[in-house]
């Protein structure tokens, strides 16, 4: 083979990292649009017998915004093996107890059911916020887009902006907005 | 039969040919047939039959392969196939008649002299792709090479329309362009 050939093979074959913001996402519908990055389905090369996934970066998974009253009425099941060894987490108390778990286990669940389930999983990095290693951070080279807008508050706009904001009337001096 | 077996006895392959056989000229793979027969037994009544009908013309339409035959007592009749990479065919015609024997034989001439194999695929080409194999860069903005991850523009959502704060600022500035216009008008 020569030395074109082996390096358009690298090219074809190689393994891209994918960063992917988790700040105010819904980690179902994320878990969706990660998993065909993590098989490699995405791929126009894509074949089940070959070893295509890529690496997924998720940063910022303890910003992640569960839809409705998810919060309280989701409940993660776990047991020891002994007698009396369930327990049933909610998903707020996961959260709090490991934010990097809700989106693991949802990523895992929506994963192909196989021997290479775990494998594919080890491709995904999660960081509770954006503080990623120098070692990992190097080697993104794509960032994957958000499905929702961020929400911005009021508070996030800067001053000057919220001045030049067109205003119908002004409010009296005497009046209290808080 | 699983795959593995399949593979143990009859293998697979590719679709290939010889040096690139047929592609600009045609070099004749089959170098030398053999006819075995008996003179006297009925199983080689339909080989007597070709030889006597058939064989000169087909050693006369086929000058580069060499044509043996060899008759042998009460055996049955067979057809020996030998070809220029070294491969060899044997095909048993027992009681088979002059037509199949013309079949028998125009297919040993056009064989390759590679054995028969399960065919992976049934196309071939030395050139896959005329635009180059995909990577994962293609079709990507080449400017996602320089950025600094993570990256707002790269992540954030493209708004497929404009919201209402966007529509409120465009309609304030559409007013006052339009007052300015008026003002300068009457001055």
């Amino acid at each position: 083979m020569s030395a074109a050939r082996r390096v358009q093979q690298w090219a074809t074959f190689g393994r891209m990292w994918y960063l992917y913001d988790g700040k105010w996402q819904n980690p179902l519908e994320s878990a969706d649009k990660i998993v065909p990055y993590l098989d490699g389905s995405h791929k126009p090369i894509f074949h089940p017998l070959n070893d295509s996934g890529d690496h997924v970066v998720v940063i910022n998974s303890r910003d992640i915004a569960l839809p409705g009253d998810e919060w309280e009425k989701r409940v993660y099941f776990h047991h020891t093996g002994y007698a009396g060894g369930a327990t049933w987490t909610l998903a707020w108390q996961l959260h709090e107890a490991d934010p990097t778990m809700i989106i693991r286990k949802t990523v895992y669940n929506k994963l192909s059911k196989n021997l290479l389930r775990r494998g594919r999983l080890a491709r995904l990095h999660i960081f509770p916020d954006d503080k990623v290693p120098d070692s990992i951070l190097k080697n993104v080279s794509a960032q994957m887009r958000q499905l929702r807008p961020v929400p911005r508050r009021l508070d996030h706009y800067p001053q000057e902006e919220l001045e030049n904001f067109p205003k119908i009337f002004d409010w009296p001096k005497d009046h209290v907005i808080n | 039969m699983t795959t593995k077996t399949w593979n143990l006895f009859w293998g697979s392959n590719f679709v290939r040919a010889p040096l690139q056989n047929g592609v600009g000229r045609y070099v004749q793979q089959l170098q030398r047939i053999t006819f075995k027969f008996c003179k006297t037994h009925g199983g080689s009544k339909g080989m007597r039959e070709y030889i006597e009908k058939e064989l000169i013309g087909f050693a006369r339409e086929n000058p580069g392969v060499v044509v043996y035959v060899k008759p042998r007592r009460h055996r049955s009749p067979c057809l020996k196939a030998e070809y220029l990479n070294g491969g060899e065919e044997y095909i048993s015609t027992h009681v088979n008649t002059c037509e199949d024997i013309v079949k028998w034989v125009e297919y040993l001439r056009g064989r390759s002299g590679y054995p028969v194999e399960r065919l992976r695929k049934y196309h071939h080409t030395d050139y896959p792709s005329i635009q180059g194999p995909w990577t994962p860069w293609i079709h990507r903005h080449p400017g996602i090479n320089i950025k600094e991850y993570p990256c707002e523009e790269l992540s954030a959502v493209q708004p497929t329309e404009i919201s209402a704060t966007q529509k409120l600022l465009e309609l304030y500035e559409q007013q006052k362009q339009q007052q300015e216009g008026v003002g300068s008008t009457t001055s």
